[in-house]
């Protein structure tokens, strides 16, 4: 009785078009916990280099941003959802993501990679097809929603997969040696590497590239409503130009000591 | 003093990194995670009595359709509280929060509270999800403390000519609550544990704080322990608050 | 709608099993340490019984999900238990983990629930016994315990289908059951109504199976009365209050 009073409220409310939510306003939706992308502290704040794109798109479109923090695999249901304008949140994008949301261009790049223990059997691997191999029966951890389950999910179907909600949490597990591996992309890896914990770690010389397999994506864009052309075709043209600047370049080398962006075509 | 004891905490604290085992209440307490708990706690409170508040309008509304038999709402509210009752809590939110977002997100716009609704949000997620199930177990307490009043109470309230808004409010309602005190009191204290569910969802109450809180500063045996026991405070004190209620009525019915 | 039923049902299958053998080895656990509480809560050394008292009301008066965190993440991080063979045996794997974590929250409940049948048992009847000249094993073997078991059972079985939902949390610590399957799935498919609904009747065929055990157990227990309707549906949240 109560749904239907909700729904017919819910009716009411209708769509009311428009590219922005509310406006002069950019609503980013994006994880907060995943460095260093996107990092939030106790009371909201989100910085990382996601957060830096954010600001920088936000002053090119000339509206005011506002981070909304979000787990990673809520993030599309909530785009589609109108919770947010936009995901920045190292989102590769996919074919199967691209059912449910468009993208922006590409900003970003990264190699994928393995982290190990050191001098472990795995630490010691050169290439894809023996460490893909070697993941069976191991306990791999890898983070909920990403492209790097999907990937494992479908290219190491025999591996033990550890699914996070967060990476701390992955990290945490990998420290105490629950698990005997981890997936992710190199960045996230070399922040855990340079904590403590990870002082007993090494990067498995293995780059996987997004042209290895199409489930690890065609780069990272901004995550965009299917129905919001309009915002696409603004965003896609601010982040083009951010990128030929050089301003995208240079919050990478800030937050990955490299320049990780994308070459806008 | 402060600074020195902060150098001494924190050479202390690099020395003995690897047991891991230093960092305690007085890091905790340095580094601003008392305030953020207590906030947490609070968010963990008001969650729980606003889905309680509302749990118990779903609860009388549905007992009585329940105890009066009103014949097709009856078998909707027996599907509702059985599906509640038989799913997981867990699952429950994850599925209001994973594909209801949109249509919270309209109610919410309806309002007129789109600014607000990124903070409102998860608050509005959690209150629907944690109200439903508190109204499923509400339901089946009021439908029991109904069948508890002694039918010839009603029966000579009707005899005297009294209306049925009358009988309930004078004759049913009254009864229904005192016996209905240990009942609620009961879904009160599943209800408040049950907020620790919807920090899954991102809501900053007192379990998402001692989540974040242990993943920041990876020490999470400090952290779930103080959530551990700010919860168990909060529930033996209104274990305290119900007990005195169940006195005060014991004693006003023995006048 | 037919290609995701084909794809979900046999994954979330997969998890039902998991989901049932932590249900099942909780059970065995959490019962016989609840009836060990029941007694020590009964017995007259005081410092058994407040014990005893002291454990169900700290594992009743905090969230199931922040024992499983504290036991999975918190314990895991302390080298004490990390050096200790045994102990990280134990804390080092998500489903041995929320075994505990679950073994030791529904032992609480147990233990209540069997101290109100223990309570019901009429003096006369163990007076009877005693009389009789029963040892005081014999007398708790064949009076107390099956009388306070017939007492007990109906709410006994609101706490078995608690602990199967109890065990969609060990989802949040890596062990793949029904819910983290179904979480699995979600974020493949999107289709998240759908596989949650599917991953619900899941858990709803669990319960009235469990449901309808309890009852066929009851009744053999109650194969003496002539009728034995008592409504194991109806009865309150038997979660019973903290404190006593």
């Amino acid at each position: 009785m109560k749904l239907k009073v909700l729904t017919l409220l819910a009716c009411l409310a209708g769509s009311m078009g428009s590219a922005l939510a509310a406006e002069g306003e950019l609503s980013i939706g994006t994880e907060g916990a995943y460095p260093p992308w996107s990092m939030s502290d106790a009371s909201g704040n989100v910085t990382g280099f996601d957060a830096d794109v954010g600001a920088l798109l936000c002053t090119k479109l000339a509206v005011t941003c506002h981070f909304v923090v979000q787990a990673f695999d809520g993030l599309i249901p909530a785009l589609k959802a109108k919770r947010f304008d936009v995901i920045i949140s190292g989102m590769s994008i996919t074919a199967d993501r691209k059912k449910e949301i468009n993208f922006s261009v590409g900003y970003a790049e990264l190699a994928n990679m393995f982290v190990a223990a050191k001098g472990s059997d795995l630490a010691a691997i050169t290439d894809v097809d023996t460490l893909l191999k070697s993941l069976d029966g191991k306990k791999v951890g890898v983070q909920a929603g990403t492209t790097h389950a999907h990937f494992l999910e479908k290219r190491a179907p025999n591996a033990d997969l550890k699914t996070y909600d967060t990476l701390d949490q992955m990290q945490i597990d990998l420290a105490s040696g629950r698990i005997d591996t981890a997936f992710a992309d190199q960045s996230a890896l070399q922040d855990f590497l340079d904590k403590p914990d990870g002082k007993n770690f090494q990067l498995v010389g293995v780059e996987i590239k997004s042209t290895y397999d199409p489930t690890l994506g065609e780069g990272i864009g901004v995550g965009i409503a299917q129905d919001n052309t309009e915002l696409k075709a603004k965003i896609d043209k601010a982040l083009c130009e951010l990128i030929a600047d050089g301003s995208v370049g240079k919050a990478s080398e800030k937050w990955f000591k490299t320049d990780i962006s994308r070459a806008c075509k | 003093m402060r600074p020195e004891r902060r150098a001494h905490a924190l050479r202390w604290h690099d020395k003995t990194r690897a047991t891991q085992m230093e960092f305690g209440l007085w890091q905790v307490w340095e580094a601003g995670w008392v305030t953020a708990i207590l906030r947490g706690a609070s968010i963990t409170i008001l969650v729980g009595l606003v889905s309680m508040a509302a749990g118990l309008v779903i609860g009388i509304v549905c007992g009585l359709i329940k105890w009066a038999r009103i014949f097709p709402l009856s078998l909707l509210v027996d599907a509702y509280t059985s599906l509640v009752r038989g799913v997981p809590e867990l699952l429950i939110i994850y599925l209001l929060f994973f594909s209801s977002v949109e249509f919270v997100t309209k109610v919410v716009t309806a309002f007129g509270y789109a600014g607000v609704a990124e903070s409102g949000y998860a608050f509005v997620i959690a209150v629907i999800a944690i109200g439903a199930i508190s109204g499923a177990y509400s339901t089946e307490v009021v439908r029991g403390a109904l069948g508890a009043i002694p039918n010839g109470h009603i029966e000579a309230a009707r005899a005297l000519g009294l209306s049925g808004g009358r009988i309930f409010r004078r004759i049913i309602a009254p009864q229904m609550l005192r016996i209905a005190v240990p009942g609620i009191n009961n879904v009160w204290q599943t209800t408040i544990k049950d907020t620790a569910l919807v920090s899954v969802v991102g809501l900053q109450e007192l379990m998402r704080i001692s989540f974040i809180g242990a993943n920041s500063t990876r020490h999470p045996f400090i952290f779930y322990l103080i959530a551990a026991v700010v919860y168990l405070a909060i529930t033996l004190v209104s274990q305290a608050g119900f007990d005195g209620i169940e006195r005060l009525l014991r004693v006003r019915t023995r006048k | 709608m037919m290609d995701l039923i084909q794809l979900a049902v046999p994954v979330l299958l997969k998890g039902l099993w998991v989901t049932a053998a932590l249900t099942f080895v909780s059970v065995l656990i959490g019962f016989n340490l609840g009836l060990g509480l029941a007694l020590m809560r009964l017995s007259s050394n005081r410092f058994l019984s407040g014990f005893a008292k002291y454990y169900s009301n700290v594992f009743r008066g905090t969230p199931l999900l922040v024992q499983i965190f504290l036991f999975y993440y918190g314990l895991g991080q302390l080298s004490s238990i990390k050096d200790n063979a045994a102990l990280w045996w134990l804390i080092s794997d998500g489903a041995r983990c929320a075994v505990l974590a679950l073994a030791l929250n529904t032992a609480a409940y147990t233990s209540e629930i069997l101290r109100g049948g223990l309570m019901s048992v009429p003096v006369g009847l163990v007076e009877a016994a005693q009389a009789c000249g029963m040892s005081r094993m014999l007398r708790f073997r064949r009076i107390e315990f099956p009388l306070a078991i017939r007492q007990a059972l109906p709410a006994y079985g609101n706490e078995l289908i608690l602990v199967v939902k109890g065990t969609s949390l060990a989802s949040t610590i890596t062990v793949l059951e029904i819910t983290g399957y179904a979480k699995r799935l979600m974020s493949q498919t999107f289709a998240i109504f759908e596989i949650f609904a599917i991953a619900g009747v899941l858990y709803l065929v669990i319960n009235l199976l469990l449901i309808a055990i309890i009852r066929a157990i009851e009744r053999f227990l109650m194969r003496h009365e002539a009728s034995s309707g008592r409504d194991l549906a109806a009865p309150q949240p038997n979660r019973s209050t903290v404190g006593s």
